[in-house]
């Protein structure tokens, strides 16, 4: 029986959501090992939203503060957690591959002098030992690895781990951090300029290709994005970026960008594996296309065959309406 | 400015992944080795902070086969003064093993900056940077994309969700850079030239066992076959439905 | 339609610049430089190398290889079944075992196909290849560059040729192609200007239809009986479940009576499979299209069962110099120069050669030019003994048996059948004299619709998925390379879109689009229509085992 550590990340006082990703992957663990999760997570003060972790499935909750720790302090916490990891004597410590967590993780590894196994898409326990997946070669390969140390060190690539409400105990517990903050210090956050989301980061991605017949039409899919309300991108295939249709930097295919949104939404783009390289591990694709044999249909989970000129304003106005 | 630059020998991100016959690696024929991209972007920077600098030396390590050697040359092609290979068999999964090797050589080694590519695109580590700082005790930021450096400390700035964090660190420091620091130079006829020429100095080295164990290696499921749901705008509703209840992205 | 009447002339002013002007950015002297980094280069590097170090007379020699691909191979394409013959001379040390070639030809078989079916005829004894080797232009390149590496020769990869230095009549070496320009030819932060690179020798391996190699005729006015004529070859590998013991030749169906061309089907591994066409660009249907015909061969009774859930690993397109004998310049030598390999047009189209005979043209010219450094005169006299070396040779030999073979052909394929069995059995004599020969871009074509095709991704693929399975990740903002006539109406558009395999060109609404990123560097147009020009090193394909 062993213990999970899970490692939650907070901005600006509230949790963030990527945190209950891992204590859903941290809860599949403990239940394997047939031990608690502990969250811990590294604030100023008290943190909003921490009681999900319990409705997660966190047994401890627990908050280590320090002044210093309002903003992410990749020392101070590394400090706190490697500490905190060798006191409890737990079987895993697992973190969320984010930003911070792909930060944070190998520190901790480091400083625990155990191997991390960063950015695993799945896991599972076998004789006790913890065995990994985790995508190589820009997800070309799956290497499923067994993690021959304890505590064994995670990393959760975020949006995999669907988040299950799985409520237990998540009996609080505030300790101060001992220590500094460390050397390297975070100043803050400047938050990306509104409406200049890049195509290779947006969650929703609406992509224009030779079908949109001229660039004038491509309004039509700034307005499906709009529609999602600043969380979509257009994007454009290579031949209308080739005909100076759009901008190079909206490309996406393998001259372009390789994107991979939860929603990719391809109007008039026939789908050459140029393209699709670039767009293929997205979530999920929806394609609308005149042509019913064309390629993009067979990578698509869902496609409508049709005019997009008649197709395109009525879904943007069907979206307008499922967002208010 | 004294700077090291770490640096992998990785099969090229157009490689098509062809899984050994020992089920658990990459069949390596036919593929082609490069400097992992990441790494350039160390490599030029470190360049650069020379040549700013008017004075120091750049050197670059990896850790790898007895083939890194070629991948050495390519970094002194572009301009780094001399190599060190940490020769080993094989490169492990387990990246703190590589740290450890890494700052063992590195350690007293006199750095002013130690640069590593914020990952290699071969496996995807995203550790073996911040792992050798903490080694060797050295403050370190990860996925640099802005750098300011002046006397003794820097600042640097990382992408975040949602925006560009802002760090302060002293010197010297461990960095691990990402993309858009900098625009690679292509090596120039004279520097590969010269290149030949440059000291690369190969230590045999014994990593210690590594603490993952890679069970195999397999292909990624293949999509299922999409289905069309239906034609024309009559098929919207259908379409959102499935996007909400089914796909769940909406 | 004639081809020739749209076609821009090869634009001279760029590619003869005279040595020490400016626009260069570093600028380095070697002793000798290869223009190419194929069989013919590399063999006359490492030929040349050893002879150096054999002979101190001249002390350490500075050699140089340029190439065009980022890497060694890249841009390498052929079927091939490899005669082992130059590669055993160059490598006396080694047994066949260790050169880089696949297995060994036990079984051939060559079939004149219909549409529904395959009819096995004996095989032509010039198709005959006994003894010969299965291999992959791509790997024979990588290993011939490390042998050249570890003489000590330097092997410039991503570094193309853009123009011959010249002084006076003399060649005095290449300035590379600038790096780093925007669309509109501007230079980015990447910039980095062209490298003029001086040597006593410029030996010209640039392959097929090489852009210097042309200029330099041109320019001194060396001339052939017949022009050079070409053919394209579209090429894919295929990963097969099922296993292939044989070396495959066609003839007939898919190709319309009055082209010349076939099919070849190579085992590289039992279940690794290069298959393609050739066809000479002297067709008349303006819409023929050799991708497509690749396309529809693999639907064949014949060709179908081998690749049916197996998957097309890699794509590639080249053109071939079929002109043979009556073709070659009446001198591969000058001022400070030489011409070796496809760019000199040594191949033997009816056994399907050229890859020895372009290492062995190679070393001859290593031997002549050695012999020329240390006399200390490079000049055209003292190069030429090079051209003789070669017209005493197998090559001069070869091609000459095989001399009007090819040319028979140009009224069709049966008649040409004919004629070349007889040519066959006398060696030549047959009919005697010379056939003359139109170049590809004066024979006359009519638009004939040759039926729709459409890809299902899984055995047929389209031109733009063969320009990924290519490898080609030419950078979408460089400056458009190729250089394409004024006011090129609709039906001259609509042919170069079937000519190019890579989809380069496009008839949109009655006008020429040009998709210059696509371009694999085959030089298919270069031969009909829009001139060939380099760009930025490290474009075009990345061909891994073609």
């Amino acid at each position: 029986m062993s213990n999970v550590l899970a490692i939650l990340e907070q901005r600006d006082g509230t949790l963030r959501k990527v945190s209950h990703e891992v204590v859903t992957g941290a809860r599949r663990l403990a239940d394997a090992l047939g031990g608690e999760v502990h969250a811990l997570v590294c604030a100023a003060g008290p943190v909003s939203g921490l009681d999900a972790a319990g409705r997660h499935g966190a047994d401890k909750v627990i908050t280590v503060t320090k002044a210093a720790f309002g903003h992410y302090a990749p020392e101070g916490y590394a400090r706190a957690i490697a500490e905190r990891a060798q006191a409890g004597g737990y079987g895993a410590v697992v973190c969320a591959a984010s930003a911070q967590g792909k930060d944070l993780s190998p520190r901790i590894a480091a400083r625990l002098g155990r191997p991390l196994a960063a950015d695993i898409t799945d896991l599972t326990v076998d004789g006790g030992a913890v065995v990994v997946t985790r995508p190589v070669y820009a997800g070309k390969a799956l290497l499923k690895v067994k993690v021959a140390a304890t505590p064994a060190v995670l990393s959760l690539r975020p949006n995999v781990f669907t988040a299950v409400e799985r409520p237990k105990a998540g009996a609080a517990e505030s300790v101060a951090a001992t220590g500094d903050g460390g050397r390297v210090v975070v100043k803050g956050i400047k938050a990306a300029v509104a409406g200049a989301l890049d195509v290779a980061e947006a969650p929703i991605v609406v992509s224009g290709g030779r079908g949109l017949k001229e660039p004038a039409n491509f309004k039509m899919l700034e307005d499906l994005a709009q529609a999602f309300g600043g969380r979509a991108a257009v994007g454009a295939s290579r031949a209308v970026v080739d005909a100076g249709w759009r901008p190079h930097g909206d490309q996406v295919g393998q001259t372009g960008k390789t994107v991979s949104p939860s929603l990719y939404i391809a109007v008039g783009i026939s789908g050459a594996i140029q393209h699709l390289a670039g767009m293929r591990t997205a979530k999920v694709i929806v394609a609308i296309n005149k042509d019913k044999d064309a390629p993009i249909f067979k990578i698509a989970d869902y496609g409508i065959v049709g005019d997009l000129f008649e197709i395109v304003p009525r879904l943007t106005e069907e979206i307008r309406k499922l967002n208010g | 400015m004294k700077i090291a630059v770490c640096i992998k020998r990785v099969a090229d991100s157009e490689t098509r992944v062809k899984i050994a016959a020992d089920g658990k690696s990459l069949d390596e024929a036919g593929v082609k080795f490069i400097l992992n991209p990441y790494d350039e972007f160390a490599v030029e920077e470190a360049l650069r902070r020379k040549e700013q600098a008017g004075a120091g030396e750049v050197v670059v390590i990896a850790c790898g086969s007895g083939a890194s050697q070629e991948t050495i040359r390519t970094a002194l092609a572009m301009g780094a003064d001399r190599g060190v290979l940490l020769e080993t068999a094989a490169v492990p999964a387990d990246g703190l093993s590589v740290a450890r090797a890494l700052a063992a050589e590195l350690n007293d080694g006199g750095y002013d900056l130690v640069l590593f590519g914020k990952m290699a695109i071969d496996d995807y580590n995203h550790q073996v940077g911040p792992m050798t700082a903490e080694l060797l005790g050295l403050p370190c930021v990860t996925c640099v994309a802005h750098l300011d450096l002046t006397a003794g400390k820097g600042t640097a700035e990382r992408e975040v969700e949602g925006g560009m964090e802002e760090v302060e660190f002293p010197l010297p420091a461990v960095l691990t850079v990402d993309k858009g620091l900098n625009e690679p130079r292509y090596p120039a006829l004279k520097g590969i030239m010269a290149a030949k020429k440059k000291p690369l100095e190969v230590k045999p080295t014994t990593l210690g066992a590594p603490g993952l164990e890679v069970l195999a290696m397999t292909p990624p499921p293949e999509r299922k076959e999409g289905r069309i749901v239906g034609e024309g705008a009559a098929a919207i509703p259908e379409l959102l439905k499935l996007l909400r209840e089914e796909a769940k992205v909406l | 339609m004639i081809p020739s009447q749209y076609q821009p002339p090869l634009p001279l002013d760029r590619l003869l610049i005279k040595q020490g002007s400016e626009g260069a950015g570093d600028s380095m002297e070697l002793d000798v430089l290869f223009v190419g980094a194929g069989p013919a280069g590399l063999a006359g590097a490492i030929e040349l190398a050893r002879l150096a170090k054999a002979d101190p007379a001249v002390g350490e020699l500075n050699i140089g290889v340029l190439e065009k691909a980022e890497a060694l191979g890249e841009h390498s394409l052929s079927g091939a079944v490899v005669n082992p013959i130059a590669l055993r001379e160059l490598f006396p040390d080694l047994t066949d075992k260790d050169l880089p070639l696949r297995g060994r030809v036990e079984h051939e078989a060559v079939y004149v196909l219909t549409s529904g079916s395959a009819l096995r005829i004996p095989t032509p004894p010039t198709m005959k290849n006994h003894g010969n080797y299965v291999g992959s232009i791509c790997e024979i390149v990588r290993w011939l560059g490390q042998q050249a590496e570890a003489l000590g020769v330097n092997v410039f990869t991503g570094f193309p040729a853009a123009a011959l230095l010249t002084d006076g009549n003399r060649v005095a070496g290449v300035r590379t192609a600038a790096t780093g320009l925007g669309r509109e030819g501007q230079p980015l932060p990447s910039y980095s200007a062209p490298n003029d690179l001086t040597a006593k020798v410029t030996a010209l391996s640039e392959g097929t239809r090489g852009l210097l190699s042309q200029a330099w005729l041109q320019w001194q006015g060396v001339q052939s009986p017949n022009p050079q004529i070409f053919a394209l070859g579209v090429k894919e590998i295929w990963g097969t479940k099922r296993p292939l013991d044989r070396v495959i030749h066609t003839l007939g169906w898919p190709l319309p009576g009055d082209a010349f061309g076939g099919s070849f089907c190579y085992p590289l591994a039992p279940n690794l499979v290069a298959l393609g066409m050739v066809v000479g660009l002297d067709y008349r249907n303006a819409s023929l299209d050799v991708h497509v015909m690749v396309q529809r061969l693999k639907g064949h009774p014949l060709v179908r069962p081998y690749l049916e859930g197996g998957e097309m690993v890699e794509w590639g397109a080249k053109t071939i110099p079929e002109g043979g004998y009556y073709a070659l310049p009446e001198r591969r030598s000058g001022d400070g120069v030489v011409l070796v390999g496809d760019a000199a047009g040594f191949v033997d189209v009816p056994s399907l050669k050229g890859i020895h005979y372009a290492m062995h043209s190679g070393i001859y010219a290593a031997r002549t030019i050695f012999a020329a450094l240390k006399a200390g005169d490079t000049g055209a006299a003292a190069l030429a003994p090079y051209d003789r070396l070669v017209n005493e040779s197998s090559i001069a030999h070869d091609l000459y048996r095989t001399r009007n073979m090819r040319l028979a052909f140009k009224h069709g394929f049966t008649a040409g059948g004919f004629q070349a069995g007889l040519m066959t059995l006398t060696g030549g004599r047959f009919p005697g004299g010379r056939y003359t020969m139109h170049a590809d871009a004066d024979a006359v074509r009519r638009e004939e619709a040759d039926g729709a095709f459409t890809p299902d991704g899984k055995l047929t693929f389209s031109k733009v998925d063969g320009v990924f399975k290519s490898g080609n990740t030419t950078r979408d903002t460089i400056p458009t390379h190729l250089v394409t006539g004024r006011d090129v109406p609709a039906d001259v558009a609509r042919f170069y879109s079937h000519v190019c395999p890579a989809g380069v060109y496009e008839e949109v609404d009655g006008r020429l689009r040009v998709n210059a990123p696509n371009c694999v560097d085959c030089k298919a147009t270069d031969v009909l229509g829009p001139r060939w020009t380099p760009r930025e090193g490290g474009s075009g394909p990345k061909y891994k085992r073609m």
